[in-house]
């Protein structure tokens, strides 16, 4: 989230749009319902009326797979009407930039952009770059009417977006998107915010970037960016899976956002200077400039003493990827499948039933040598070698079990969605034999080290120079238990000599050699510092001898009325509530809205640190420079080289600016928009030729002509292991089912109760339908189209009794969006009939 | 700690409830009750209705205008915990009784089992432990054991949306009027609870009329007691002597159960 929970609260309009926070983030009602109370109008958009929609002020219906042409009219709309937020979108976005003249958009080049290969299906993104003056910054034309700035190219992109396409394609009726886009587009005036949330809805297409995408643009003409009450907020569909990517969870990513190397980048010079933007404008900050010294900070944290400056901290022992590999959760199954894999740790997950076509997952699991399962309680993946079409005798994986346990058996921080890391204890000692994912982990290294000193084996430094200061070390050299604390104080990372800030005459000291550092502001690229994650520096820290846990604060004081809370637990960064907040005032550092000020500039209170006038009021700023239109003012998007909001986004594979594709399976022959059906830059696993047959695919086909999607709902988590095993949940919720309209229903001879069977081209499940008048069919390009949707909670395995059903991700297709590969099962393509007695 | 016993209440808001069954489940943690299996029924409403095992069940009712959903509403039931219950004064053995602060409880000791109590109660709420060789009556205690230390009932602290207000009963009250009167158009004007049977410790606030939830609006809005006592008085003596049989068997029953005492269900609960 760009803001955090509470802060849904301060909206004027909230759009819930790729997500479902009263069935999937109920707390998150709690401030929806809060800002209802103060006039806010929630809008929600989703397939079907859910639990949410009923509490919304306006419901509209739209068919899976097309928010980017809903939210293009919404841009049109903005555009054609004027009401964006001409200062907001002149001054702190990228509208005034004039981009090269050899650029074209799908208008022009029927759903390309320029640079396209189709034989790679990759764009040379060459033309999508802007003109340079002779200083090195980009040109701009502050009128915004230059016929290649950014703002102009957009009004043509989104021109093609009319209500009647929209309309066509989304099947949402036209009445309905005006009353939308009305209602949304309100929050284009100083004194007014929108926000949206968004979860899996929007990220489980070929185009999930693009939709945020669409939506970030959409939320830049507002001004909402920056504003409390405002932002684009991600609602984390697990409570720590923010802390997860944060520790750099995916394949692309070290702890802190810091690419993960790959095989050319040979030593840390070349990797600090691919990975590290430039910008020759004085104004803007570009955060990024600061990466060599969190990388260095980082292999000092893993490497310790044996990080030298001479063997490049380390540097060479970080693993690599190879170069243009991916290595992403569809790419792992698809070469697991391929025998690709001797072993494979499957941690806190269920692969069997979570994964995009899990029928490919099942199989890909009998391709392993070993499998190790760290989890709470058996579950389908455990068990894959007895589930259903699996014969034990001729799968040769051999399966350990590892019982971890639960979060309230253990100790330690996690981070929402807000940014918070908020530290927990434990409640009651862990059950039985199972431990905590630490000491696993513990033991495994112990273990690990042990067989290459005593045994040796291929490239041993990586492990054996490890630091590993977690807790107490016994006789023999091992942490018997592992001090969680010790773990929290080496990702915040100490001053590993005295460290001065040289820029300072004469130098000052920032801190001594051994305390924990402060900031990543004074972390350094020379070896002296260390920082396990640089955004989590100043989580743990050391002030006159003095050591707090910040995390652990709860304190609850509201000094802006806002609901910041700066002293309940700990944000990052260095405890910003609301990121981008310099663009919620205006350039001489007056806040947009003064009655929702946020940050403001006291030209003349002294700041205390440099005994000079001029300090920020508020949240904790990003970056104590003045503001925008003081001599040393600064831009306030600093995490971007040229310190500017996007409109113009050139850094993604599958386009600048978002466009509407169908996604893999869709009921329409030809795409409304353009010749390109799908997403032209996703990578396609299913072979023509009718090869790999377990991806197969097929879309606008007879047999499949129901629009289907999955979900989650309030009475169950993820693939419902740890809830199918609570009695009273399962009785909530027993068993896997169908929603489908009444007029589907009508047509096929099912009524509510009925088992039926529902089919994709790659699998099939058994659910109970249940008819409802909460989905309705959609006008679509001038026929009616059904769509249904299922629950991906239920699994084979348990209840043992096999009363739940199994997981409808059975169904879902092999193919992920062009960025980052997350898998589409929120639009595919099924059939679904009456199940035979 | 004890706090003097002042009649407490409960608003259920249904503009605020999300239908996340908190409340159902957090009454099942709280009173250690277990489940009846069931299966998927064509609804998210599960179990369909409230039974010896489930005290509140949260029942999801749409509501379409011109062909289109126009609201969906989770409605939340459990006892009403009337002023003056039916329950305690159809009972012939007082194995019920209302306290002073608002519950309605019930003591399994003194039940024969004779199930006046739910032909009495005009919302239908006890429930028959019937598939038990030992039966008794069960519903909501309204979290007796727990409004004696002071604390909300459970499926009041577990509603995040904050769907459920609880508090002194003329608070609550004057929290439900205040809410129509401030936000016109948004409620219905009716406080259900208030007037109906005389008056129930839990009412309801909705945006949707009461009729089309499936609330029974045909209660009369006087203390059904007096009703109940006009009819028993037509069952003729003998029905007396039926009572001391049924009575002698809830002695020697219960007199079994002493010490085992699981399907008594007593909250032995810390809080």
């Amino acid at each position: 989230m760009t803001n955090h929970w509470i802060d849904l609260r301060n909206a004027d309009v909230i759009l819930v749009m790729g997500s479902n926070p009263a069935e999937n983030h109920p707390i998150s009602m709690k401030w929806i319902l809060k800002a209802k109370e103060r006039g806010a109008k929630l809008i929600v958009v989703d397939p079907r009326f859910t639990r949410t929609a009923s509490k919304a002020d306006l419901y509209a219906p739209l068919r899976s797979g097309t928010d980017i042409a809903f939210l293009g009219g919404m841009i049109k709309y903005i555009l054609d009407n004027n009401l964006y937020f001409r200062e907001y979108v002149a001054k702190y976005t990228n509208a005034s930039f004039l981009v090269n003249p050899d650029f074209k958009g799908p208008g022009e080049l029927d759903g390309l952009f320029s640079g396209y290969d189709a034989k790679t299906r990759k764009y040379d993104k060459k033309a999508w770059s802007f003109q340079m003056d002779e200083n090195g910054i980009p040109k701009k034309d502050p009128t915004l009417k230059d016929k290649n700035c950014v703002f102009q190219l957009l009004k043509k992109h989104y021109s093609r977006y009319t209500l009647d396409k929209v309309s066509s394609i989304t099947g949402t009726p036209k009445d309905k998107l005006i009353e939308v886009y009305k209602l949304y587009a309100s929050t284009g005036k100083p004194n007014r915010v929108g926000t949206e949330c968004y979860a899996m809805g929007w990220t489980q297409h070929t185009v999930g970037t693009q939709n945020i995408r669409a939506m970030a643009i959409i939320q830049l003409l507002l001004g909402n960016i920056g504003m409390p009450g405002g932002g684009i907020n991600a609602m984390r569909g697990e409570s720590n899976v923010q802390g997860s990517t944060d520790y750099g969870l995916l394949f692309h990513i070290l702890p802190g956002y810091l690419p993960t190397p790959t095989a050319s980048l040979a030593n840390l010079k070349g990797y600090i200077e691919k990975h590290t933007p430039t910008t020759k404008d004085p104004k803007s900050v570009n955060w990024w400039g600061n990466r060599g010294k969190y990388i260095t900070s980082y292999l000092k944290a893993i490497y310790g003493p044996h990080a030298t400056k001479e063997n490049d901290f380390g540097y060479a022992w970080l693993p690599k990827l190879d170069e243009g590999m991916n290595a992403s959760w569809l790419m792992l199954f698809d070469q697991m499948l391929k025998g690709k894999f001797e072993g494979f740790f499957a941690w806190g997950q269920n692969p069997a039933c979570s994964g995009a076509n899990a029928n490919k997952t099942r199989k890909a699991l009998s391709k392993l040598k070993w499998m190790v399962n760290v989890n709470l309680f058996d579950n389908e993946t455990a068990s894959f070698w007895r589930g259903p079409g699996m014969n034990p005798k001729e799968v040769q994986t051999e399966v350990f079990m590892l019982p971890c346990c639960s979060s309230v058996e253990k100790e330690g921080s996690i981070s929402n969605s807000g940014r918070w890391a908020q530290w927990r204890y434990k409640a009651i000692e862990p059950i039985g034999q199972s431990k905590p994912d630490a000491e696993i982990i513990n033991e495994l290294y112990y273990r690990v080290k042990r067989l290459y000193q005593e045994k040796g084996g291929t490239y041993p430094a990586p492990i054996v120079n490890l630091t590993w200061n977690y807790g107490h070390k016994g006789p023999d050299g091992k942490i018997k238990e592992v001090n969680v604390h010790e773990i929290a104080k080496e990702i915040n990372g100490y001053y590993l000599d005295d460290v001065y800030d040289k820029k300072a005459n004469p130098p000052a000291l920032l801190g001594k050699k051994g305390e924990l550092c402060a900031t990543f502001v004074h972390l350094q690229d020379d070896g002296t510092t260390s920082s396990g994650n640089w955004i989590y520096c100043q989580s743990y820290t050391q002030k006159d001898g003095k050591i707090t846990n910040m995390m652990a604060r709860r304190k609850k004081t509201d000094p802006t009325g806002l609901g910041l809370y700066p002293e309940w637990a700990w944000s990052w960064p260095v405890n910003r509530r609301i990121i981008y907040n310099r663009a919620s005032v205006d350039p001489e550092g007056r806040p947009w809205d003064p009655n929702r000020p946020l940050l403001s500039w006291n030209p003349a209170k002294l700041d205390p640190k440099t005994n000079k006038p001029g300090v920020w009021e508020g949240d904790v700023p990003d970056g104590p420079a003045p503001p925008y239109n003081n001599e040393k003012g600064k831009y306030p998007f600093i995490m971007r080289a040229d310190g500017m909001g996007a409109l113009f986004g050139p850094g993604l594979n599958d386009g600048p600016f978002p466009e509407h594709y169908e996604a893999l399976e869709c009921p329409l022959q030809e795409n409304i928009m353009s010749k390109q059906r799908i997403n032209p830059a996703v990578k396609m696993f299913f072979a023509e030729g009718g090869k790999n047959l377990e991806d197969v695919y097929l879309s606008c086909d007879i047999r499949f002509p129901y629009v289907g999607t999955t979900y989650r709902v309030s009475e169950h988590w993820q693939t419902g292991v740890m809830t199918r095993h609570v009695p009273w949940l399962l009785e909530a919720m027993p068993q896997q089912f169908v929603e489908m309209s009444e007029e589907l229903a009508r047509e096929k001879g099912i009524k509510s109760g009925d088992k039926v069977t529902v089919k994709s081209a790659r699998g099939e499940v058994w659910a109970i339908a249940v008819v409802t008048k909460r989905f309705k069919p959609f006008k679509v390009a001038g026929s009616t189209v059904h769509q249904v949707g299922l629950p991906w909670h239920f699994g084979w395995q348990f209840p043992e009794d096999g009363s739940g059903g199994d997981s409808s991700n059975l169904l879902t297709p092999t193919i992920g969006d062009a960025n980052t590969m997350i898998p589409e099962s929120k639009a595919f393509m099924v059939n679904i009939e009456k199940a035979k007695a | 700690m004890a706090t003097i016993a002042q009649p407490k209440g409960v608003l259920v808001d249904l503009t605020k409830c999300i239908g996340c069954r908190s409340c159902q489940i957090a009454c099942k943690s709280w009173n250690g009750r277990s489940v009846k299996k069931t299966v998927q029924n064509g609804t998210f409403t599960n179990p369909v209705d409230m039974n010896s095992e489930a005290y509140t069940v949260v029942k999801f009712v749409e509501t379409e205008k011109d062909n289109m959903i126009s609201s969906w509403d989770f409605i939340k039931t459990q006892c009403m915990h009337c002023k003056d219950p039916a329950c305690v004064s159809a009972c012939p053995v007082g194995a019920f009784e209302k306290k002073p602060n608002g519950p309605v409880n019930y003591i399994s000791e003194r039940c024969i089992g004779c199930r006046y109590c739910m032909m009495a109660c005009p919302f239908n709420v006890p429930k028959y432990e019937w598939e038990k060789i030992s039966p008794i009556v069960q519903k909501c205690t309204f979290c007796s054991d727990r409004q004696e230390e002071g604390l909300p009932p459970a499926c009041v602290k577990a509603c995040a949306p904050k769907a459920l207000y609880f508090g002194n009963y003329d608070d609550v009250v004057a929290e439900a009027e205040r809410r129509i009167k401030e936000n016109p158009g948004k409620y219905v004007d009716h406080i259900y609870g208030k007037d109906e049977a005389g008056g129930t410790s839990w009412m309801y606030i909705s945006g949707v009329p009461f009729e089309q939830l499936g609330f029974k609006t045909n209660i009369p809005n006087v203390a059904l007691p007096t009703l109940s006592w006009a009819m028993l008085k037509t069952i003729p003596m003998k029905v007396g002597g039926l009572i001391t049989i049924l009575a002698a068997i809830a002695y020697i029953r219960n007199r079994g159960n002493s010490g085992g005492g699981s399907a008594s269900s007593k909250n032995e609960k810390e809080g």
